[in-house]
């Protein structure tokens, strides 16, 4: 029984009591219990002496300056007799509420949030500008249906291309024109890589898409790279890579911009002249040490090693000088050719089908041309969505939480 | 003499002197709290002072939910949460608990002092939180629970945990 009564209280409880936390009935069982319990009365003196030990953590008093700060702050909250609000008090709650009980966090949260997606949104919604290609491959998936293909057969021929293929003749590597010697233009000012890409949209894509190449060889160029697609379903595109002498640049681009509507056209010079300089000065410093390697060989009679220890460093320095000059050929071929990127385009009409078109394969082309048209609206939506839809919720966001507040207090105004 | 709870809506009222009673009964505490939990005396000053201004400037909005102790620690509470965030010294909080100690203090009775902070250091955050404010600040576990923004029942649970284990960081040197 006596075993018993010591465990009839736990040593949190003896705390609690001590605290003047415990609950009046059970205190007063304890405070009777604690007399006779020898167990008991250890725990309470232990958490007495931890108490006290505690109290050597002493601190010295405050400055009086303090009581001056804030009762200066008094006189002018008392004369003001209005409550301020602290930029301090945003951040938390003072009054035993937690942070987001309060309406004006949850707004402000809101409106972090909304800033947040419109930043991820945004930066997205301008790629995707960017790659109108994507759209276009929709289309294809729909495009593939075997009936509709064969339909548009006898177009298909017309284009010269088979469907589904695209044409790359890559002709990377091509030599420059015979009797077009690479100079390197001393003295003739700044050494500058030109660049210029065009996107055309052409009326007569056929005609347009020969005579570039034409233009090409008439200026002296050639064609780098030239990828043709041709897409059931789809307008004709055609991406030329050209190289073209850089004196002849101004006369091609004119030629190439009567091919069709330019829709798109930039330029830009790189200036490599420090580049080019700085190959010239390390090639003739190779060079120089080729010339005394290969003296050091003809006259000193050394041992086998030191031979072969310089005809190792002969070799390593003619690779070197070999791999400048092959950068310096480059670099000089970039600045007296100039890379034009051409983006032809057809003017896409839609082909109705050659010749009598039976019931069915007009159904069948209505219900493609239908589900086109479902599709083309889904996306329409999508982007306008995208588009809009951002701005607008930030809009709303912006009138409708101020508004909310204006009614907030306007209501509780009319319940006081 | 009136309860700290009166006092406050006093001041509500437009009481000044009702203010500058609270200020005196708990200027010395509250700068206590912050000398306790914050390395430099200087700011524990600046803080306390921050304190009183919060009280001050939004005395409008008080609400008698629990007691003005527990609101007042909450605000003071909140403050040094506030600058150990900004000053990314959670981290380092146990070495500087035993730091402080050096010397620095006005009181005497140093050796004792500088164990006690090297135990206290040693503590779990949180539950050291709830002891100090039991031992330095004698608030209730009601008060405490209201300042932590948590039941009754884990300050009593986790206090208890403080007190053993601050009891076992002590018992080496006894």
């Amino acid at each position: 029984m006596e075993r018993h009564a010591q465990h009839a209280f736990e040593a949190e409880e003896v705390m609690a009591y001590l605290d003047g936390e415990l609950e009046a009935r059970r205190a007063a069982e304890l405070a009777v219990h604690l007399v006779s319990c020898s167990a008991c009365q250890e725990v309470a003196q232990g958490f007495r002496a931890l108490s006290e030990r505690m109290l050597s953590f002493e601190v010295e008093r405050p400055s009086p300056a303090m009581n001056a700060r804030v009762l200066a702050a008094l006189d002018s909250s008392t004369s003001a007799n209005q409550a301020r609000t602290s930029r301090a008090l945003d951040h938390g709650a003072w009054n035993g509420r937690p942070v987001f009980a309060r309406p004006r966090n949850w707004a402000i949260a809101c409106v972090v949030a909304l800033v947040v997606t419109l930043a991820l949104a945004i930066p997205h919604t301008r790629r995707a500008e960017t790659l109108p290609a994507s759209g276009r491959n929709l289309r294809n998936l729909v495009a593939v249906e075997p009936g509709l293909a064969k339909s548009q057969a006898s177009d298909l021929e017309a284009q010269k291309v088979t469907p589904e293929d695209d044409v790359q003749s890559a002709l990377a590597g091509a030599p420059p024109p015979p009797g077009e010697e690479l100079k390197a233009p001393e003295n003739v000012g700044p050494m500058i890589v030109q660049t210029a890409s065009l996107n055309i949209l052409a009326t007569n894509y056929d005609q347009a898409s020969a005579a570039i190449d034409k233009l090409a060889a008439a200026h002296g160029g050639y064609v780098e790279k030239l990828d043709a697609k041709a897409q059931t379903g789809n307008a004709r595109e055609l991406t030329a890579s050209l190289r073209i002498p850089t004196k002849q640049l101004d006369g091609f681009l004119a030629d190439v911009r009567k091919l069709g509507r330019v829709e798109e056209e930039t330029r830009s010079n790189e200036e490599v002249s420090d580049q080019y300089v700085d190959l010239q000065a390390r090639l003739k410093s190779a060079r120089a040490t080729e010339q005394r390697l290969i003296e050091l060989l003809g006259t000193r009679t050394g041992k086998l090693q030191d031979v072969l220890e310089a005809e190792r460093e002969l070799a390593r320095v003619r690779g070197e000088i070999e791999s400048m000059q092959g950068q310096s050929t480059i670099l000089l071929h970039r600045v007296n050719y100039a890379t034009v990127q051409v983006d032809l385009s057809e003017e896409y009409r839609q082909v109705l089908g050659s010749g009598p078109v039976s019931t069915g394969s007009k159904l069948r082309n209505a219900l493609v041309e239908g589900f086109r048209n479902l599709q083309d609206g889904a996306v329409g939506l999508l982007v306008f969505l995208f588009a809009v839809g951002p701005s607008l919720l930030f809009w709303l966001a912006i009138l409708l939480v101020p508004g909310w507040f204006a009614w907030r207090r306007f209501r509780a105004r009319a319940q006081a | 003499m009136n309860s700290d709870d009166q006092l406050i809506l006093e001041f509500q009222q437009g009481a000044r002197e009702a203010f500058v009673e609270l200020f005196e009964r708990y200027r010395e505490p509250i700068y206590g709290f912050f000398r306790r939990r914050l390395e430099h005396p200087a700011r524990a000053e600046e803080l306390a002072q921050e304190c009183f201004l919060a009280l001050l400037q939004n005395v409008q909005r008080y609400e008698p939910r629990a007691s003005f102790r527990s609101y007042l620690y909450g605000i003071a509470t909140h403050l040094v949460a506030a600058e150990r965030r900004k000053a990314g010294r959670e981290v380092v909080e146990n070495e500087k608990l035993d730091d402080r100690a050096a010397g620095r203090n006005a009181a005497g009775n140093h050796d004792a002092g500088i164990w006690l902070r090297k135990a206290l250091g040693h503590l779990e955050p949180s539950e050291r939180e709830i002891l100090m404010l039991r031992e330095y600040e004698q608030l209730s576990y009601g008060e405490i629970a209201a300042v932590l923004r948590m039941p009754v029942n884990t300050v009593r649970s986790r206090l208890f945990r403080a007190r053993a284990a601050l009891k076992n960081q002590l018992l080496p040197v006894k």
